[in-house]
C-alpha cells in the first residue's frame, strides 16, 4: 500500500514535471499513447500514422525507428458525379490491423529439378559444372525486384489504406471522363466497387522502401491529439 | 412524250422543293439528344474516385475526460513506454536499404552497409519442404557473440546447390570461412556475421543472415554486447 502511494505520488510528480510550462496533454493523446503501449510491450515492430503531423512513422517499443513525410492525406471514395453521400470519418485514435497486404506477393521459388549426390572428397563432378569459389553461401546476384510505389492494402476494418506517390487527377473534365468510363463498364456488367481508401501520398522511395511491412496481421496506429 | 419528269408537254417544270435537308438536321438531332441522353444514363450510373479531405472523429474511450486525471494517465503511459525503451547500445537494421545502425541514447555510433534476406523460396524437390530466406522482422537480441565462427551447413545451403544434403554430423556440414571473423547469434540460426562476397553489400542477398562488411563488423562486435537489442524493419 506503502509502495503504492509513492508510486503515485511520483507518477504526480512527473506529470507535473513533465507537462511543465507546456500545454497539458489531451484525453486524446493520452488515449493514443495508452493504445501504443499495447503494441509497444510486444517485440513486434508496427507502425504509427499521424494525421495532424502528415506522417508516418516505423516503431517498436515506443522507439521510432524511421519516419516518412506524407505530402498528402486524402479519403478516396467511389462517389456519384450527382447527388455525392460521403463516407463516415473514421474514428480515431485506433488500431488498423491489415487483412491482406501487398507485401504477402507471390516470392520467387527456387526448386532444383533433382539432387545429386555430394561428390567426394577429391572426386571430380560427373558434370562439367563450375566449381563455387569461395565456397558458403551462395550469393544470389539476380536482383530482387522492386516493389511497386502505388498499391492497396486491405483493412480489417472493411476500409483500404492506399499507399501512392500521386493522387488521381480531380479536375471536373477528369471526373466526367471517369464517370463515363465507369457507367459504361458497369453497364456492361463489369463494374467494380471499391472499399473507401485512406490514401497516403509519398515520393515513390518511402512508398518502396516500406512496401514489405505491410504484411497480413500487421497493424497500424492511428494517432491524435498532442 | 418527253423522257425527263421535269419536261410535262414540252413545258419545264420546276422540281417539287427538296426536304431532305430537314430530314437529316431532324435525324442529327434526335441522334445527338439521343447520345446526350445515353450519356447522362452512363453518367449516372458511374462512381469514379472522388477524393476528399481525410477528416478525423475523435472517439475516447469511456470514461476519459480532460484534466489532472488524464495528466497522470498520460505521465505514467510516458514512463511505461520510457522503461520498454532500449537502454545502452541497440542496433536499428533497415532490410529495404541494406543499413545497419548502432545507436546508443538516439546517437549513432555506426552506420554500415549490410546486406539482407532474398525473400525467396526454396523447395526441396524430393519432399517439397520450402525455407523462406526473409530477414525477420521486429525485436531480438544479441544472445551470444563468437570470434571465427564456424557454420554448421543446414539443409538448404546443399539443396540450394543441388545437393543430396549429407548425414547431421558429417564433416561436410563444417564450413570455417563462410561466416567472417565475427558472429552476433540473434536466435533462431539468424546471426549477424562477415562475407567473403563483400561486393554484395547493400544488396538483399542473404537466406536470413544480416553481412557486414569486416570493418563494420568487428566495430559492432567490440560495442554491441550480449543483450543488446536489435530492431529489424
Amino acid at each position: 500500500m506503502r509502495r503504492l502511494v509513492l508510486a503515485s505520488i511520483s507518477i504526480s510528480a512527473v506529470a507535473r514535471l513533465a507537462w511543465a510550462g507546456n500545454e497539458p496533454p489531451s484525453a486524446a493523446y493520452l488515449a493514443s499513447r495508452e493504445l501504443e503501449l499495447v503494441a509497444a510491450k510486444k517485440p513486434q515492430v508496427y507502425l504509427v500514422l499521424s494525421p495532424e503531423q502528415r506522417a508516418l512513422e516505423v516503431r517498436a517499443r515506443g522507439v521510432t525507428l524511421d519516419r516518412v513525410s506524407l505530402t498528402g492525406l486524402e479519403l478516396l471514395s467511389q462517389q456519384p458525379v450527382f447527388g455525392r453521400s460521403l463516407p463516415f470519418s473514421p474514428s480515431v485514435p485506433a488500431w488498423w490491423v491489415i487483412k491482406e497486404g501487398p507485401g504477402d506477393a507471390d516470392r520467387e521459388v527456387i526448386a532444383p529439378a533433382e539432387l545429386r549426390p555430394m561428390p567426394a572428397e577429391g572426386e571430380e563432378e560427373p558434370e562439367a559444372t563450375p566449381a563455387p569459389t569461395p565456397t558458403g553461401p551462395t550469393p544470389t546476384p539476380t536482383p530482387t525486384p522492386e516493389p511497386p510505389v502505388s498499391y492497396r492494402i486491405q483493412l480489417e476494418n472493411g476500409w483500404d489504406l492506399w499507399i501512392t506517390d500521386r493522387l488521381p487527377q480531380q479536375g471536373f473534365l477528369r471526373l466526367v471522363g471517369a464517370a463515363l468510363r465507369d457507367g459504361w463498364n458497369r453497364l456492361r456488367g463489369r463494374g467494380l466497387d471499391l472499399p473507401p481508401a485512406v490514401t497516403l501520398v509519398m515520393a515513390p522511395e518511402d512508398a518502396r522502401r516500406i512496401h514489405h511491412l505491410f504484411r497480413t496481421g500487421a497493424a497500424i496506429l492511428v494517432t491524435t491529439g498532442t | 412524250m418527253s423522257a425527263d419528269p421535269t419536261v410535262v408537254l414540252g413545258v419545264q417544270v420546276a422540281p417539287p422543293p427538296r426536304r431532305t435537308w430537314l430530314w437529316a438536321t431532324l435525324g442529327l438531332l434526335v441522334l445527338l439528344v439521343g447520345t446526350a441522353l445515353a450519356c447522362l444514363s452512363v453518367l449516372r450510373s458511374g462512381r469514379p474516385l472522388v477524393a476528399t479531405a481525410f477528416e478525423i472523429s475523435t472517439v475516447l474511450p469511456g470514461g476519459l475526460g480532460e484534466g489532472l486525471g488524464v495528466e497522470k494517465r498520460a505521465a505514467r503511459a510516458e514512463s511505461e513506454l520510457g522503461k520498454l525503451a532500449p537502454r545502452g547500445p541497440y542496433i536499428v537494421i533497415d532490410t529495404y536499404r541494406n543499413r545497419l545502425l548502432l545507436l546508443e541514447d538516439g546517437k549513432v555510433l555506426r552506420s554500415a552497409v549490410c546486406s539482407t534476406g532474398t525473400g525467396r523460396v526454396l523447395r526441396d524437390p524430393r519432399n517439397g519442404r520450402e525455407w523462406v530466406f526473409d530477414t525477420p522482422l521486429g525485436e531480438r537480441v544479441i544472445q551470444n557473440k563468437r570470434k571465427d565462427p564456424p557454420w554448421a551447413k543446414p539443409d538448404w545451403a546443399f539443396i540450394e546447390e543441388g545437393y543430396k544434403p549429407p548425414p547431421p554430423g558429417s564433416p561436410e556440414r563444417w564450413d570455417t570461412v563462410s561466416l567472417g571473423d565475427f558472429g552476433l547469434y540473434m536466435g533462431d540460426g539468424y546471426i549477424i556475421h562477415g562475407t567473403l562476397f563483400k561486393s554484395l553489400l547493400g544488396r538483399r542477398v542473404t537466406h536470413g543472415c544480416v553481412r557486414l562488411g569486416d570493418e563494420d563488423l568487428e566495430f559492432v562486435y567490440k560495442h554491441a554486447p550480449i543483450g543488446t537489442r536489435v530492431y529489424l524493419y
